[in-house]
């Protein structure tokens, strides 16, 4: 009986303890808030953030592309009950959004690092190896007069942020689809008519002037050549 | 008979046990959700027009701009916020050049540019803009009126003298680079 009534003593010593650590714990983070309430107060979200960039780029190619980013939000009712899959579809949750975007490629030679090294000179023949193309998304537009959507009665409309989510998306899917424009093929070709008629006023004969790249790009050479914001 | 109860209550906790087991190995990975799948549908993406352009740019701004409105409601106000990515590049056309603007005499070059201009006016990639608050319901009309909030936005703060000013300081520099890399000694270069 005495052994019991010490087991018991101890353990009610064991809580009281743990209480006590429990208020301490209590305590500091209730310090933490009061430090989080001033940080609170400074409100960054109005500010502008600008950064400028000199450059030399010369952009030979413009693309504009079309898209209609569609999405079928239908609501499954999905999992597994005894090892066995199911997914029904939930009636009265259908929700539909079709989205079209216009976005413009632009395709451009750096000229920032352009020396005397990238000019061969033989005689009255001019040889200029330009730097590789790149390609970058300029603008992109939802053309929201035409965003159509359909919404079940039992369900919300679309919200802002789903519908930013199918956006950017549709931006992902048309970047990835830029090795198959032939906006690169464009770009080599139209280095050489923006920088031929310059050479010739310098007085080079059109016929002895020579635009190179260093050399033809494959479909994955251009992925590496997409230059895209993120 | 004591024996016999035990044993009895024995046969019946094991049963339970077993009862337990199987139906926790028949259920292991068991799991109900709704959901609805979250990616778009694989769609074309249609080349509307690809053609040569020559635009040379020397200054790249680019800007982060916050646009909301407000609606006034009777109980409660709703709001719309969201932020907007865009580039605004500084340079020249060089379909707009003159007849004539490039003069060479011996190593020397004089060089006519028209003037230093935003290259394109459509540079919000509003795909890639992000929502930042919504309260209540808003229309396509409200989205695009918030757009071209912060193209204007964009516009007064990335179209500035200073910024144009020091687009053509650039365009100067890297002309004249060029040009010396072509082999031109003494460059000059106007802009109209």
């Amino acid at each position: 009986m005495k052994k019991f009534f010490i087991f018991l003593l101890a353990a009610a010593f064991v809580a009281i303890g743990v209480l006590m650590c429990q208020g301490t714990v209590i305590q500091e983070s209730s310090d933490d808030r009061g430090q989080e309430t001033v940080y609170g107060s400074i409100d960054t979200l109005p500010m502008l953030v600008t950064q400028v960039r000199k450059c030399a780029k010369l952009y030979t190619a413009e693309c504009r592309v079309h898209k209609i980013v569609t999405h079928d939000d239908v609501l499954r009712l999905k999992g597994s009950v005894l090892q066995r899959q199911f997914n029904i579809k939930l009636p009265l949750g259908d929700r539909r959004i079709a989205i079209p975007i216009d976005a413009k490629l632009k395709a451009w030679i750096d000229f920032s690092q352009f020396s005397e090294k990238n000019i061969e000179r033989r005689g009255d023949r001019i040889t200029i190896i330009l730097p590789d193309p790149q390609v970058t998304m300029t603008s992109s537009k939802i053309d929201q007069k035409n965003v159509r959507q359909y919404v079940a009665l039992a369900r919300a409309n679309f919200s802002d942020a789903e519908m930013s989510d199918y956006e950017l998306q549709g931006r992902a899917a048309i970047i990835q689809d830029i090795p198959e424009m032939g906006i690169i093929e464009t770009a080599q070709a139209n280095a050489a008519k923006v920088l031929v008629p310059m050479l010739t006023e310098m007085g080079y004969q059109e016929d002895k002037i020579t635009v190179a790249f260093r050399k033809q790009y494959s479909l994955e050479d251009i992925q590496s050549l997409l230059r895209m914001d993120n | 008979m004591k024996t016999f109860r035990i044993a009895t209550a024995l046969f019946a906790v094991s049963l339970v046990v077993i009862a337990f087991l199987w139906l926790r190995s028949c259920t292991k990975g068991d799991h109900i959700e709704i959901g609805a799948e979250e990616k778009i549908d694989p769609t074309p993406t249609q080349i509307q027009s690809i053609k040569a352009i020559g635009e040379w740019e020397f200054l790249s701004i680019s800007i982060e701009e916050l646009a909301d409105t407000v609606r006034k409601g009777f109980f409660s106000d709703d709001e719309l916020a969201r932020i907007y990515y865009g580039t605004l590049r500084l340079g020249i056309n060089m379909h707009h050049v003159e007849p004539g603007w490039l003069q060479t005499e011996g190593d020397s070059i004089c060089l006519t540019l028209p003037k230093i201009g935003l290259l394109d006016r459509e540079f919000i990639d509003e795909a890639r803009s992000k929502p930042f608050f919504e309260s209540g319901s808003w229309k396509p009309e409200d989205r695009e009126a918030l757009y071209r909030q912060a193209h204007n936005n964009m516009l007064a703060h990335g179209l500035t003298n200073e910024n144009l000013s020091a687009a053509e300081t650039n365009a100067r520099e890297q002309i004249t680079s060029l040009m010396r890399a072509m082999g031109y000694k003494r460059v000059s270069i106007s802009f109209k």
